[in-house]
């Protein structure tokens, strides 16, 4: 039944773009205690779109929609027997029945549905929230995810994701915070904490797919998305972190379509396409770039977003500007000194420097535990032994990172470079 | 304590003029109206009249339905209060936030007759 698939397309849409605003004003209504009582209010309205809409597809779903959120949340409210506490300061207009119509259109309003969900983000980024539960919990309630979509998108279990979910509401009712954007100092330390999940989401869109491909870009897109809410609202004065981590994702975003080849196998960034890169997502991310200054100082969200630029505005693989985007890797870890940012330099290095100091480099940190089990880092190690003309090293190298890559995509790029090198030595 | 009947008669728009800091004020006050008339057991019953219906005239021979909403003013709802007498109505009437925060707001003050004394007959009241 091509109706049945219609409405299913058309709930899955609006699902993904309504349910995250309608949580979080009923979030604000019921308190942040109530989180799992707006889900469920906001999926009832869902159930309910599903099964009327067979009928007949109303003029204005999203409207209708909305209207069946909104009765529903006052017949909760009305329930009698209903006993739970409501922490919020505004469940009480919704008491009176004088002051419910005005109360509920001014709830629903555009502006409040805006300041809900970017009081959302914070409140899923409170901090006695372990970062995975962070995540989920934005996700879920923001992004319209269901269990199942995290599940896949974190490579994990549907009863793991759940539990997070659990602990994270429970954190929330202990904690009894209000619903609401920080101020001042408090502002700063949680703005960081949004960031950094936000940051994660994209991650997990970006690094390669497990055969799921359109699930995890969405989760690129959704990440972009909860960034500019934040961006563009007149709450968050200071900038310039979150327009850098929005350069940094746009930039690489642009960048996407040419990452697979026809298979789904990962391509090296020299054998990728460039005219398949997205010019309007980049040019956005340069905008954002522009207006990151900030006299703050920089954060890594900077500097790796001129890393990135310095890529999109190659021409091509062997014109890209290594010199600046080693130096770029050199401030970097003045401020992140991490395994993976010494990793990463160790290519622009390579290119800069030529591949035996590059393997050098890699000599001095491989024992970090941090890449026992990395991939990337055999990987890495076998492209410098490639270019160096060290073949049964390389291969060595290549078949410990086939070994440890859990991902089809990546292990066909791997397999090919094994099988290049095979054919050197014959 | 006597009953009375305000009768809140308004533009069917009434809110509509309102900014988004006036709006939640208001909204503010009538709570604060509503609750003080409540603990004061002044409040019988109030509830805004949905803005749909019909007025209906004629007979059974031929009936004629207009739209509730054919003059400009329309009743938006009504307070049942209780009183000592009219002036303390007029007063609890005149503390409704509706008059401050719109311009065409007119409240009809009309005292309710609970018992036909003549015949000492009560008037039925819903329980």
């Amino acid at each position: 039944m091509s109706n049945h698939t219609e409405i299913n397309q058309l709930i899955d849409h609006l699902f993904r773009h309504e349910s995250g605003k309608m949580v979080a004003v009923l979030t604000r209504i019921f308190g942040p205690e109530n989180i799992d009582l707006a889900e469920d209010v906001v999926q009832d309205a869902l159930v309910e779109a599903i099964s009327q809409w067979t009928y007949n597809i109303p003029q204005n779903p999203t409207a209708w929609l909305y209207k069946v959120a909104k009765n529903k949340a006052l017949n909760v409210i009305n329930r009698d027997k209903y006993k739970r506490k409501y922490q919020s300061d505004v469940i009480h207009f919704l008491k009176s029945e004088w002051t419910i119509e005005p109360a509920m259109d001014y709830f629903f309003s555009d502006q409040e549905i805006a300041d809900d969900q970017l009081r959302m983000m914070f409140t899923c980024c409170y901090p006695a929230i372990s970062s995975d539960s962070q995540v989920a919990l934005i996700l879920k309630t923001l992004c319209g995810f269901s269990i199942p979509e995290i599940a896949r998108a974190f490579l994990t279990t549907e009863d793991t994701i759940n539990k997070r979910l659990v602990r994270a509401r429970q954190n929330i009712r202990d904690a009894n915070i209000p619903f609401e954007v920080p101020a001042g100092e408090e502002l700063d330390k949680r703005l960081d904490t949004v960031l950094e999940t936000i940051y994660l989401l994209f991650n997990e869109g970006y690094s390669a797919s497990s055969g799921d491909k359109l699930i995890r870009y969405e989760l690129c897109e959704e990440a972009i998305r909860l960034a500019e809410m934040i961006v563009s609202h007149h709450a968050i004065s200071d900038n310039s972190n979150t327009a850098a981590l929005l350069a940094l994702m746009l930039l690489n975003a642009s960048r996407f379509a040419s990452r697979l080849d026809r298979d789904g196998n990962i391509l090296q960034m020299q054998d990728q396409d460039r005219t398949l890169w997205d010019l309007s997502l980049m040019e956005r991310g340069f905008y954002y770039l522009r207006n990151s200054a900030s006299a703050n100082g920089i954060s890594s969200y900077h500097i790796l977003a001129a890393i990135s630029s310095y890529h999109c505005s190659a021409p091509d693989f062997n014109s890209t500007d290594w010199n600046s985007i080693l130096s770029l890797y050199d401030k970097l870890l003045l401020i992140d000194d991490s395994p993976i940012v010494i990793l990463n330099r160790t290519v622009a290095l390579s290119k800069v420097e030529g591949p035996l100091q590059a393997i050098a480099e890699l000599e001095k940190i491989k024992d970090h535990p941090a890449f026992k089990q990395y991939h990337l880092f055999y990987s890495t190690q076998a492209e410098f032994y490639i270019q160096a003309d060290q073949y049964p090293d390389a291969m060595n190298c290549l078949e410990k990172a086939i070994r440890l890559a859990s991902i089809k995509a990546e292990q066909g790029l791997l397999q090919k470079r094994l099988n290049s090198c095979k054919e050197k030595i014959t | 304590m006597k009953e009375f009947m305000l009768l809140i008669r308004n533009e069917q728009d009434h809110l509509g003029a309102l900014s988004k800091e006036e709006l939640q004020h208001f909204l503010q006050d009538c709570m604060d109206y509503i609750n003080k008339l409540m603990k004061e057991g002044k409040l019988k019953s109030a509830q805004p009249l949905v803005k749909e219906g019909k007025i209906i005239s004629g007979s059974k021979k031929s009936w004629k339905d207009g739209p509730f909403n054919e003059t400009k003013e329309i009743i938006i709802g009504y307070y049942h209060i209780l009183a000592k007498d009219l002036d303390e109505a007029i007063a609890i009437a005149k503390d409704n936030p509706e008059l401050e925060y719109t311009k065409h707001a007119r409240i009809e003050v009309r005292p309710i007759k609970s018992v036909e004394e003549s015949v000492n007959f009560q008037y039925p009241r819903g329980s």
